[in-house]
């Protein structure tokens, strides 16, 4: 965003601009009601954190619980990110470079988990393989367990974290048409080299700021893992569950501990996002 | 290596964009395919790239049956109008990319590739920038980048889309004869798509004019220019008027069209036989020529006649010509065809 305004900045002309009070107090706020509702949040976060000392912020990331939750929440933005990253990768390809029945559908589909609440995709799931679900019985004979396990959980993430990647690289490599990959194959690549040497480099920043945005949704879903987790403490627990058990159990220090460990990572991917951003200026420009 | 093009049909839904074409194409010829767009042309060169694949009819390379092989298999150097250089590529490696994707076994060394990539750089008269992004060259440089790249792999054959098409006017000309001279020596086989006549006429050995799919004629560019085989061509070739019914000293039929290209009508003061009578709308100078715009007494139809501007400074001095004044058209060279083949409607064409 940030970046966007710069680049159009132009000297300001009578015509076009307000008077200087105008102006300041437009300005202003903006400012507190960014101060209100962003930094404020953001520093209570941290602060609540930190309140009760070093030891017992630690010591709150530190427990079994604690630990348990961000195991699984690693563990299923490690399953979902990398699976939607082909899956992106893939569908924008069949969008973007060909032609063919039902494109529209696709896209729709793609945006799907944008236009459903998180809860009600966590419903789908346990509709489908609760227990009393369609698949419930047969699960249940094989002895299989997908809802409130660790299945059900990586599930719902992939589902809510399907769109980003898709989303990110549709549009750029549309506008970059198939010349380029047309030029590669007339030069005698075959279809692997045509997409690792022209393809894939040049979509790479795109796809890198998906995979962020894939991430850190990945890591944040609360709602449609909420559904289908069950909530066992240190079993089926994310750290956004945790913390919302920790917060209904009035342990704040304890909750705010690890809800600072999330926006922590907030923050990195915030960063990286606008190092990443700033490369694709600079490629796109250039281009 | 010779190009065959045989019954050759490809429609894009309701659009009839190759109609049965047939083509012939020697050895180490620069074949131009001119056409306004929407002839075809285009799709025409991407077929025998294999780009395309077309619904019936096939394409032989030296009289082998190219129709189903894979783009890669063809060898063709393939030059596209808006240049499809890689944008993360430096040049160097733009022109190296043919030959680092070979497969293993046949993949030069490394150190023959930087001669091969340097020599072909030198060619094109970019072997200064080779360390450079397509970004930071200009539109010329880019194009001759792109041909640089194609003629890497050593192809059997040159294909360019509108290769000059994207270019400023200056930059064209330059590189219309920079081509002709690469032609002369390097000697490939060579066709290129375009819809500039002029640009057609100057470089090509041949020229095939295309219009809705079909080929119209086919052959030197004095012959297209001076003998069309049909209104299309003519009329495609350059400006022309057009006369309705009977002109010129030749016993014309009824039914018949006229055409006369304005520099080939003379302005003499009396009537004589042959000649159109019409009154002086208004003269135009552009550079070394000058446009007279005519008024046909006969039907108040407009007719162009161009000439040298120092022809038209004496002219007007000799004859007193001023604006309304009446003189007589002598035509010196007038091409017929019969009404019925003249379906088309010139201002279309613009």
């Amino acid at each position: 965003m940030s970046a966007a305004v710069s680049e159009g900045r132009r000297p300001a002309t009578p015509s076009t601009t307000e008077p200087a009070w105008v102006r300041r107090s437009l300005i202003a706020l903006a400012l507190v009601f960014l101060t209100l509702f962003l930094f404020v949040p953001l520093a209570a976060v941290f602060v609540e954190a930190l309140k009760k000392g070093l030891q017992v912020y630690w010591a709150a990331i530190t427990e079994p619980d604690a630990v348990s939750a961000i195991r699984l929440t690693m563990i299923a933005a490690l399953v979902a990110v990398p699976l939607n990253l082909v899956f992106g990768i893939a569908a924008a390809w069949a969008i973007a470079k060909f032609d063919f029945r039902g494109k529209n559908v696709l896209l729709t589909l793609i945006d799907l988990p944008f236009s459903v609440s998180p809860v009600i995709a966590g419903l789908i799931y346990v509709l489908v393989f609760g227990l009393q679900g369609w698949f419930g019985e047969w699960l249940r004979d094989h002895d299989l367990k997908v809802i409130f396990a660790l299945p059900g959980i990586v599930l719902a993430t992939v589902f809510i974290t399907f769109p980003f990647v898709a989303r990110e690289l549709i549009p750029l490599m549309q506008a970059q048409g198939t010349e380029q990959e047309e030029a590669a194959r007339v030069l005698g690549a075959g279809g692997w080299q045509m997409f690792l040497r022209v393809t894939l480099p040049n979509v790479k920043w795109a796809l890198l700021y998906g995979v962020i945005l894939c991430n850190a949704r990945a890591m944040g879903e609360f709602g449609a893992v909420s559904v289908v987790s069950g909530h066992i403490r240190g079993q089926t627990n994310t750290m956004p569950l945790h913390i919302e058990i920790l917060y209904n159990e009035y342990q704040f220090a304890a909750a705010f501990a690890v809800a600072s460990l999330l926006a922590g990572l907030a923050l990195v991917t915030l960063l990286v996002k606008f190092l990443v951003e700033r490369r694709i200026q600079r490629s796109t420009i250039s281009v | 290596m010779s190009i065959q093009v045989r019954n050759l049909n490809k429609r894009f839904g309701a659009t009839v964009v190759c109609d049965n074409l047939n083509l012939d194409i020697g050895d180490g010829e620069l074949v131009a395919l001119l056409g306004p767009s929407g002839s075809g042309k285009t799709t025409l060169l991407r077929i025998i790239a294999g780009l395309e694949v077309p619904d019936s009819g096939s394409v032989l390379f030296h009289g082998e049956d190219a129709t189903s092989a894979d783009v890669r298999e063809r060898k063709v150097g393939f030059v596209f109008q808006h240049y499809a250089l890689f944008g993360h590529m430096t040049i160097f490696e733009n022109v190296a990319f043919g030959l680092r994707v070979k497969p293993r076994d046949v993949r030069p060394s490394e150190a023959t590739i930087r001669a091969k990539v340097m020599e072909l750089l030198t060619l094109v008269q970019l072997d200064s920038i080779a360390g450079r992004y397509p970004h930071q060259l200009s539109g010329g440089q880019r194009q001759r980048i792109a041909l640089a790249r194609a003629l890497a792999v050593e192809p059997k054959m040159l294909l360019l889309d509108e290769p000059f098409g994207a270019l400023d006017a200056r930059v064209r000309k330059e590189l219309r004869r920079w081509l002709r001279r690469l032609h002369d020596e390097v000697h490939v086989t060579s066709v290129f798509v375009t819809h500039d006549q002029e640009e057609a006429m100057e470089v090509a050995d041949r020229i095939v004019v295309m219009n809705q799919g079909r080929i119209e004629q086919d052959g030197p560019p004095d012959e297209v220019y001076d003998r069309p085989a049909t209104p299309f061509v003519l009329q495609f070739l350059g400006d022309v008027n057009v006369f309705h019914g009977r002109l010129g000293s030749a016993a014309g039929k009824d039914g018949e069209i006229s055409f006369v290209r304005p520099h080939e009508l003379d302005v003499v003061p009396a009537a004589a036989p042959g000649t159109v009578e019409a009154t002086l709308v208004q003269a135009l100078t552009v550079g070394p020529n000058t446009r007279l715009e005519f008024r046909r007494s006969a039907d108040q139809s407009f007719v162009d006649v161009e000439m040298a501007r120092s022809d038209w400074m004496a002219l007007r001095d000799r004859l007193g010509l001023a604006t309304g004044s009446t003189v007589h058209l002598l035509p010196r060279k007038v091409t017929r065809f019969a009404a019925e083949d003249v379906d088309f409607d010139p201002a279309a064409m613009i």
